[in-house]
């Protein structure tokens, strides 16, 4: 068989239908391949970024899906495998396994300075969890298998698998075989463990039956291993709050009783002061993130943190924990579910706190939601939201883009669905989410997806509206335009005496962007009309546009300053200045 | 590119499947953590296809070294990857010098250090091999006086546990 035949087989021994990518000299003949046998649906994107998102919005969505895929992407040499390595690391901060097989320029001319040659495994070596080139056409098989098992076996992650052009078209000896069903990795160092420790188990549910302030921090980690309904049950069993890291976010309803929103630097009041006030911290699948803790040195001071997290170098790395469990979230959440010396306890006076918290701000938000515009009297995104959270139940897929709008759904989105919420997080990729919403709509067919972008982000990837038009992705589109680049102008606004710098942009007109490619597409500047337009989006078979003229002077709040701690909280902010 | 210095200094040796690039995999991710490699040996380790690697860089903090550990040990051709601490391993190291020195000095400097002569090109000029601990090859490095070294190769440590 062909090194390209190959690499088909191994794709297709492991489940892989869709293929994103990006053609080109070097990765021809695998595409070549492809077109002969029909058996993928490749898509291709506009870039190859677009590509290596789209792969990610796959793996990503299909994750809590009875058949979860690894989403591959591909790309030529040289420039082709530059443009997806932005996509690449931001699957590696966002631990998303996704396969990249990028075409090499051949052996014989490898480090030669070739026409398209970059060296792809010393750039991608740091962005991925894995690199590989095979050097013979025998050696391609394996090289997928271990390399889609490598990227979703344990934390998940990006891997590489570099093929140069002649050994895509090098066939195997007479003699090859290789034994797919029975394919064992031979990775004696790469093992995670397969069952909690049974003594820190035991120390953890004493240390949870002692506390009168916990509180649960749900990470990525839940919703990797699909772990939501144990939390669940884990927290009402045990009778605790629960706050949610960026990705934690979508593992239970966000308005279940116990929940308290995200925490962070713009999380919520309640989540962010239980967090400042617990005796506690339960994190299950998190790594304690810089833009979680703020100042770490302030950070969890009076309370004890039990860690259950599946990665060890996540352990004490940032915060020092008193009891670490590395191991699977879920299966520790089963156990802990179970564990009849878990109890229930009422903790009256933490949750009578918590409502005070809650309480904070709640009112001035509410009011603020209501009128719907800001000072420029254009509208304000927290009002949309609240509508796209009434208009769809908190039901539908919600894919986000970098930045206010991205924090404010965080903030406001009522999450019903498990897994029902895709962004970046670790990277923050501005312009990721129009590509992640194709691999998404293509992992849950079924499932309505929402794509919300701004101005700025929506620019960066625009191009994937032709991947949109081509393969017919039923996508609905909102542009919350206003202008400027928004959190960065937050910040300008906030803490560089508003000097706009960079951030103000002069924008095309989207809704003829929108038409030349087929998408219908409407304006929206009152809040009376926000309804009425998420309910014609919603209903439009296909791809839908709208846009919002929202207001520059929105300000996400509560916002936790750059170095700050916890506690230097800023809950409202005097905009008029 | 590196942190402010720290003087404890660390060896760290890891069990490696012997691939193309797990090196700079490991060498980049010390970088990455702002450390400078100060030695390294790579060997072949006892089992084929495996290799040992044993390099020393300086931090202070116990957890801070624990944190690289445990990052070297996630890449997935790392078998193991743990800390040889100073008093509980052998460090050592090999020395090549090639030196200008008279017969009797020669034989004053075996007595003192013990080292094997591996070469003497003429009357005047010798290439000598000696193992031992940093401190023993820094003596004997000393005694011989930058006027009459003509060449060093030190290996970089090696560490066993004991």
């Amino acid at each position: 068989m062909k090194g390209t035949e190959l690499v088909l087989k191994a794709l297709l021994d492991n489940n892989v239908r869709y293929v994103f990518g990006y053609t080109g000299g070097a990765i021809m003949p695998v595409l070549d391949e492809m077109e002969k046998q029909k058996t993928f649906s490749f898509v291709m994107s506009r870039h190859e970024q677009g590509a290596a998102f789209m792969a990610q919005g796959l793996s990503r969505a299909s994750i809590s899906t009875p058949s979860p895929r690894v989403g591959v992407c591909m790309a030529t040499s040289g420039p082709g495998a530059m443009n997806l390595a932005t996509g690449i690391a931001d699957a590696l901060m966002d631990s998303v396994p996704v396969l990249a097989i990028t075409g090499q320029v051949a052996t014989s001319v490898i480090a030669t300075d070739a026409f398209q040659e970059s060296d792809v495994v010393g750039v991608m070596m740091p962005l991925s969890k894995q690199c590989y080139m095979p050097l013979s056409a025998e050696e391609i098989e394996e090289t997928i298998h271990e390399a889609i098992y490598v990227a979703k076996t344990g934390r998940g992650g990006p891997v590489v698998v570099d093929i140069p052009k002649d050994i895509q078209n090098q066939s195997s000896s007479e003699n090859y075989q290789f034994d797919a069903k029975s394919y064992e990795p031979d990775l004696p160092g790469f093992v995670y463990p397969s069952e909690p420790d049974h003594n820190l188990l035991k120390k953890a549910v004493a240390r949870i039956n002692k506390s009168e302030q916990p509180v649960i921090i749900c990470g990525h980690g839940v919703i990797s291993s699909h772990g939501g309904l144990e939390l669940k049950a884990f927290a009402e069993k045990a009778n605790i709050p629960v706050c949610f890291t960026l990705h934690g976010l979508s593992a239970m309803p966000v308005d279940h009783p116990l929940s308290l929103g995200m925490v962070g630097m713009h999380g919520s009041v309640e989540a962010n002061r239980a967090l400042l006030n617990c005796d506690l911290m339960i994190s299950f699948g998190m790594r304690f993130d810089d833009r979680v803790t703020g100042n770490l040195e302030k950070f969890g001071i009076n309370a004890d943190v039990i860690h259950v997290e599946i990665d060890p170098s996540e352990i004490d790395k940032n915060v020092k924990s008193s009891i670490a469990i590395n191991a699977d979230a879920k299966r520790v959440l089963k156990i802990l579910v179970k564990d009849p010396e878990c109890i229930t306890k009422p903790r009256r006076f933490w949750f009578e706190q918590i409502e005070s918290y809650r309480a904070e701000i709640a009112s001035e938000t509410r009011k603020e939601i209501k009128r719907g515009v800001g000072q420029e009297g254009q509208l304000l995104m927290k009002t949309i939201v609240t509508k796209l959270s009434d208009v769809t139940g908190g039901k539908d897929i919600v894919v986000s883009d970098v930045g206010q709008h991205q924090m404010i759904l965080a903030r406001f989105y009522n999450f019903q669905t498990m897994n029902s919420w895709f962004n970046s997080g670790g990277a923050g990729t501005m312009g990721c989410a129009l590509p992640m919403s194709v691999g998404v709509k293509l992992a849950r067919p079924e499932e309505r997806v929402w794509v919300i972008c701004g101005d700025g982000g929506f620019q960066m990837n625009i191009q994937e509206l032709g991947a949109i038009m081509e393969h017919e992705i039923d996508v609905k589109i909102l542009l919350f335009n206003n202008g400027y680049l928004g959190m960065v102008r937050q910040w300008q606004t906030m803490f560089y005496n508003g000097r706009f710098a960079g951030t103000p942009l002069k924008n095309p007109d989207f809704g003829a962007i929108a038409g030349a490619y087929g998408i219908p597409h409407q304006r929206v500047s009152a809040p009376d009309q926000i309804v009425d337009a998420l309910e014609t989006a919603a209903a439009h078979k296909g791809a839908y546009m709208v846009e919002f003229l929202c207001d520059p002077s929105e300000i996400v709040l509560p916002m936790v300053p750059a170095g700050g701690g916890i506690a230097d909280m800023i809950v409202s902010f005097d905009n008029n200045i | 590119m590196t942190k402010a210095t720290s003087i404890k200094r660390r060896a760290i040796t890891v069990f490696v499947k012997n691939r193309p690039g797990v090196l700079n995999k490991i060498s980049m991710l010390i970088r990455h953590k702002m450390y400078n490699v100060e030695t390294l040996t790579v060997c072949a380790a006892r089992q084929t296809g495996y290799s040992r690697i044993t390099l020393t860089l300086y931090e202070d903090k116990d957890d801070k070294i624990l944190q690289v550990i445990r990052q070297i040990e996630k890449m997935t051709e790392v078998i193991s990857a743990r800390e040889l601490g100073i008093n509980e391993s052998f460090w050592r190291e090999v020395v090549l010098i090639k030196f200008e020195a008279d017969q009797s000095q020669l034989e004053t400097l075996i007595e003192k250090y013990k080292f094997e002569v591996l070469d003497r090109q003429n009357h005047e000029v010798y290439i000598v091999q000696m193992a031992g601990v940093s401190k023993k090859i820094d003596d004997l490095i000393q005694d011989l006086g930058n006027d009459k070294i003509i060449e060093v190769a030190r290996s970089g440590f090696t560490a066993l546990e004991k």
